[in-house]
């Protein structure tokens, strides 16, 4: 039963990346890209550290943590890279980051 | 060949068609394909590691994570005043 949860979640996590991927490629504004860019690090980095938990015969291993560690780190940083990228691009078309 | 392998392999193959575009496309629209493919990469190290079973290799994804980051946000500051866009 873990295998095929394992094996879901992995699936999961490519479809949804490769989700992202068409968002980023067919976007009609940097707006747009930027919503999917930000959506990469946003669900599939917990879906895979789920399925390294369920992998490992104990769930306090290194592997576990680091996968956490790597879900934490890319869901908060990129939330910021994405906002840091927005407020340049805003700053330099309108001169201002005020709405 | 086991599932983390495959799942890693189609996310090294994600990077492709992201690459090819930060190549080619202006420079905030390059920016972006580039953190894109930064976070799908740090996962990839990720899954290959768990796929050649070599947990110790997890750190560089764990370093990735982080130099991501840092490396985007290295452009983001020279794309706010130095370069043009």
């Amino acid at each position: 039963m873990r295998t095929v949860i394992v094996d879901a979640l992995l699936v999961a996590t490519v479809a949804s990346e490769a989700m992202c991927v068409l968002g980023v490629l067919a976007g009609a504004t940097v707006y747009d890209r930027l919503h999917y860019a930000g959506a990469t690090t946003s669900v599939p980095p917990f879906l895979v550290f789920v399925a390294i938990l369920l992998r490992q015969p104990h769930p306090y291993t290194n592997p576990v943590w680091n996968a956490l560690f790597v879900a934490v780190t890319l869901f908060l940083l990129n939330g910021a890279l994405t906002h840091a990228i927005a407020r340049v691009i805003r700053q330099r078309e309108a001169g201002d980051v005020e709405l | 060949m086991n599932v983390f392998l495959w799942a890693s392999f189609a996310l090294v193959a994600l990077e492709i068609p992201l690459l090819l575009f930060a190549a080619r496309a202006p420079r905030f629209d390059a920016l972006v394909a580039v953190e894109a493919a930064g976070g799908i990469w740090a996962l990839a190290l990720m899954l290959l590691s768990q796929g050649f079973h070599r947990s110790a290799y997890t750190v560089l994804a764990l370093v990735a994570s982080v130099l991501v980051f840092a490396g985007s946000i290295v452009f983001v500051r020279f794309l706010e005043k130095e370069l043009d866009p």
